[in-house]
């Protein structure tokens, strides 16, 4: 036992209310698909009927099938070209490295469902590139409304992910263990192939499993770019499930995050491990100025600079420059020439209609003050877990890991389901309390991790010196802790108010009139195929997350851990 | 009078123990030293006493009051203990000034502010840090900080001062003199200091106690003349100084003396172990290398040894000398020209003790 075992009270009150909250949805997601109707309902009894409709249900299996083969092929996608960029950015002397980091990261930074959008704009059967392609050379070979396309570009979406691990593992390598290998005789290729790699090799195993995960929850890309050929994944299958009965079926959208939930909770467990073993891995040390950068050659420039351009091309510039050009035109197609067309009508019309310009605003104060919020909460977890050894410390793990196996979608949907139940939740259902209660669970492990790593750098001494000078625990988190890690405080709101900014799946259900998000509200805006709309909204949703990066950047978040 | 207590501390680290039932007493206006190699659990003791750590068996008494009692189940956090630690690394607060770190103790005992205000100007002005007073702990030096640190632990009297590796962060120079004015201070102001190290030297020169820790229990307790002087324990002897040590067997002489028989040379000595010989066959000797009389010359006690090298360590000569298998270090103050020198090895500086 040590010292970490003071304010019991309050560590073991904030991680109970924490447990309660993230196990709140998964039990009533696993209650509900043992039922034959809304739990709500009066008449309701235990059945396993959702489970024998679902394992029944052709359409299921095939969703099934789909969202494997697309988290699988996302990993083939986004591992290698992650990795290679890692490489290339911090391992080689390659040209506007410095510049070319930031836009890498992008596509992260954005939801999936405008960058989906974008690419329907884009490189659609009608998009601009699409049509730019067919009046030059008469034909576009490819549609991305297909499971290789939808692929494509899900796993090229992902690279950053890939790219933020391998390259920080990169970075922390010790430049002597390379050194060491090149005064042994190895030239600079095979010291690459036969030091740097194995050393990294935990780094991409692990974004290799971040992604499986990822693609198993993907919601955004597959909705857009699946639906118009019938391509179901089971987020969205789960909710395409309410239109295939003309009404909410509960226990079979439970019945299917069941099963998705038996899929995602031992993938979360498996990376849990692998992140241990990575960081054991590359503990070794840290020589930060890395000295001899491999040298490319004026060929090897061309190429890799060829190769990060096309990326570039394809990842980012297709996606937002569509967007950006879709939303200042109404009419386009071939023989229209797009100078002529330039409109704000789009804007117009968005500021025009109340839900749309209400959800502008309710995203910008939830992110902001909401990102603000949620900060808060977060550190009071943070600090409950703070050097806490106790058996209330395992419980705060294992309950951060429930969210990460639940889809944003689903948990938007069982919050929904508690808000509009459970008495003393239900005065807040049309809040935008409710939506940010949803948010801080699905922001949950990113943001303590940002907070904890931050809590991490003061210094032990630095407490147990004001706890002898006569300071209770909690002055000594009042006097020292906070005030110490206010900085990082800082960096941690911008980093998650990019997230909230972005954030899509969690408002499908649970927005209401008057809670309204950009995110959710295209989601709803595609069924009706106000395409001018959701461009306006993704302009905006574009040029909000670029101000909050730019606030980040200049908050000294730091992007990559 | 006593200020401390420590009874019988026992520690635990998952199966591996930490303290095995360290007791010792320290008085008001004396300094004791925790003294031993790392690993001895020195500091562990140290944090025990400050509430850092919890040992599972044990009793501290800190100024007549009970701050941690194994059975009664007492465990005073750190900031009920009434202590004031200065830490290895100072631990002084970045966001905070040398005025505030000071205050800081006199603010939570919720002294008036125009007193705080004296108290912690007249101890910087006593340590020589008044002009500092608005700097922040970034913009001082090693020397300086460690002074803040001392200001901070002492300035709202704390019944027990612990210091642990006081002295680990200051350069040589700086370290000489902090050994003699940490000890006039503490002294001055009559308070009872424990001080954690690793160095002998900085707790011969500070402490009136020195307890020598090995294992997590404490090998030896008494004066610094003591521990240097009179070790009970070859571990004591060996830990203290520069030494020659010998391994042979033992031999009662006729005359009641005692020798150690080594490899073709058999040397006088005394039985300094608190224990019997075990084993006869094999027992060690300790000479510190300052006790052994080199010269060029024979004398009436001495031995001729073989000259292996001599070291210029700057105020003096370092000799290795040889006979058979038996290798002594020992000092002079020039070089050896010949090749053999006659050495004398005075019995009473001859201390033998089991393995």
């Amino acid at each position: 036992m040590s010292l970490a075992n003071d304010a019991p009270r309050f560590r073991a009150g904030v991680i109970l209310a924490l447990f309660a909250m993230v196990a709140a949805p998964a039990l009533l997601v696993i209650y509900q698909s043992v039922l034959d109707a809304p739990f709500f309902d009066d008449n309701v009894r235990f059945s396993l009927d959702a489970f024998r409709f679902v394992l029944t249900d052709p359409e299921f299996y095939r969703a099934l099938w789909t969202t494997t083969l697309y988290a699988f092929g996302m990993v083939v996608v986004a591992v290698p070209l992650g990795g290679l960029l890692a490489f290339l950015i911090t391992r080689t002397d390659l040209k506007g490295r410095k510049w070319l980091e930031p836009l890498v990261l992008v596509p992260m930074f954005l939801s999936s469902i405008v960058l989906a959008f974008g690419y329907t704009v884009s490189v659609g059967p009608s998009g601009f590139v699409t049509i730019a392609f067919k009046s030059l050379f008469g034909a576009a070979p490819w549609s991305i409304y297909t499971l290789p396309g939808i692929i494509l570009i899900g796993g090229l979406s992902h690279v950053p992910t890939v790219y933020l691990y391998v390259a920080s593992a990169m970075r922390r390598l010790p430049s002597d263990l390379e050194e060491a290998a090149r005064t042994a005789g190895a030239g600079i290729w095979r010291v690459s192939l036969d030091v740097t790699l194995p050393m990294v090799l935990p780094a991409l195993v692990f974004s290799a499993a971040l992604n499986l995960l990822l693609g198993f929850e993907t919601f955004g890309i597959p909705l857009v770019l699946g639906d118009p050929n019938g391509i179901l994944v089971l987020t969205t299958y789960i909710y395409k499930v309410n239109t295939i009965f003309g009404a909410p079926t509960y226990q079979v959208m439970a019945a299917v995050t069941v099963f998705l939930i038996l899929i995602t909770l031992p993938l979360v467990f498996i990376q849990r491990r692998l992140l241990r073993h990575a960081r054991r891995f590359a503990a070794v040390g840290g020589k930060g100025a890395r000295t001899n950068l491999l040298r490319l050659g004026s060929t090897g420039q061309a190429v890799a600079l060829g190769l990060i351009g096309l990326w570039l091309l394809v990842s980012v510039f297709f996606p937002v420059g569509g967007i950006v050009l879709r939303a200042f035109v109404e009419n386009w197609g071939e023989g229209v020439r797009l100078t002529e067309q330039l409109t704000l009508a789009n804007f117009k019309a968005v500021f025009e209609i109340p839900s749309l310009s209400r959800g502008i605003l309710n995203t910008i104060l939830l992110a902001g003050v909401g990102g603000a919020i949620a900060v808060a909460f977060y550190l009071l977890v943070g600090l409950a877990g703070h050097r806490n050894r106790g058996r209330s410390g395992t419980l705060l793990d294992y309950s951060v890991l429930i969210p990460r196996a639940l889809p944003g979608l689903i948990v938007g949907l069982t919050f929904f389901w508690l808000f509009l139940f459970v008495p003393f939740l239900i005065p807040l259902r049309a809040t935008l309390i409710s939506l940010l209660i949803a948010y801080i669970i699905v922001g949950l492990s990113y943001g303590l991790r940002i907070i904890q790593s931050t809590l991490l750098q003061v210094a032990p001494e630095l407490e147990e010196s004001a706890r002898i000078t006569g300071a209770s625990i909690y002055r000594s988190w009042r006097d020292v802790v906070i005030p110490l890690v206010k900085p990082g405080l800082a960096g941690a709101w911008a980093m998650i108010m990019i997230v909230f900014l972005r954030e899509y799946a969690t408002g499908v259900y649970l927005m209401s009139s008057g809670t309204e998000v950009i995110g959710s509200l295209m989601v709803s805006l595609l069924t009706s195929g106000a395409m001018d709309q959701i461009a306006a909204l993704s302009f905006i949703s574009i040029a909000l997350t670029a101000v909050g990066l730019t606030l980040a950047l200049r908050l000294g978040a730091k992007l990559h851990d | 009078m006593t200020e401390l207590v420590v009874e019988n501390v026992e520690k635990w680290l998952g199966g591996l123990k930490i303290l095995s039932g360290a007791c010792f007493t320290a008085e008001k206006g004396r300094i004791v030293a925790l003294l031993g190699a790392s690993g001895s659990g020195k500091t562990t003791l140290l944090r025990c006493i400050a509430g850092l750590e919890q040992p599972e068996i044990g009793r501290i008494v800190i100024g007549g009051k009970t701050v941690l009692d194994g059975e009664a189940g007492i465990a005073l956090p750190p900031e009920a203990r009434e202590i004031g630690l200065v830490f290895q690394s100072y631990a002084l607060w970045p966001h905070r000034t040398v005025f505030e770190n000071v205050a800081y103790g006199l603010r939570l005992r919720k002294r008036p502010a125009a007193e705080i205000k004296t108290r912690v100007e007249t101890i910087l002005d006593k340590l020589g840090l008044a002009h500092l007073a608005a700097r922040y702990p970034d913009q001082l030096s090693g020397g300086q900080q460690q002074r803040v640190a001392i200001c901070r632990a002492l300035v709202y009297e704390p019944k027990v001062l612990l210091l642990d590796e006081p002295l680990s962060n200051l350069d040589a120079k700086l370290r000489e003199e902090a050994r003699f004015w940490i000890r006039k201070l503490i002294l001055e102001l009559g308070i009872c200091a424990i001080m954690v190290t690793h160095d002998q030297g900085e707790a011969l020169a500070i402490a009136d106690h020195v307890l020598l820790l090995k294992g997590g229990s404490i090998v030896q307790d008494g004066t610094p003349i003591q521990i240097y002087g009179q070790p009970t324990s070859f571990y004591a002897a060996d830990f203290m100084g520069t030494n020659n040590v010998l391994s042979g067997a033992y031999e009662a002489q006729a005359d009641g003396g005692v020798v150690i028989r080594c490899e073709g040379w058999s040397l006088p000595g005394i039985w300094r172990d608190a224990e019997p010989p075990r084993d006869a066959s094999d027992i060690r000797a300790v000479v510190r290398v300052e006790t052994i009389m080199v010269s060029s010359e024979p004398t009436a006690t001495s031995q001729p040894l073989d000259v292996e090298g001599c070291i210029y360590l700057g105020d003096k000569w370092e000799y290795r000398l040889r006979r058979g298998s038996v290798r002594l270090r020992a000092q002079g103050a020039s070089e050896l020209s010949s090749l053999v020198a006659h050495c004398t090895v005075q019995p009473a500086s001859t201390w033998l003790f089991n393995p």
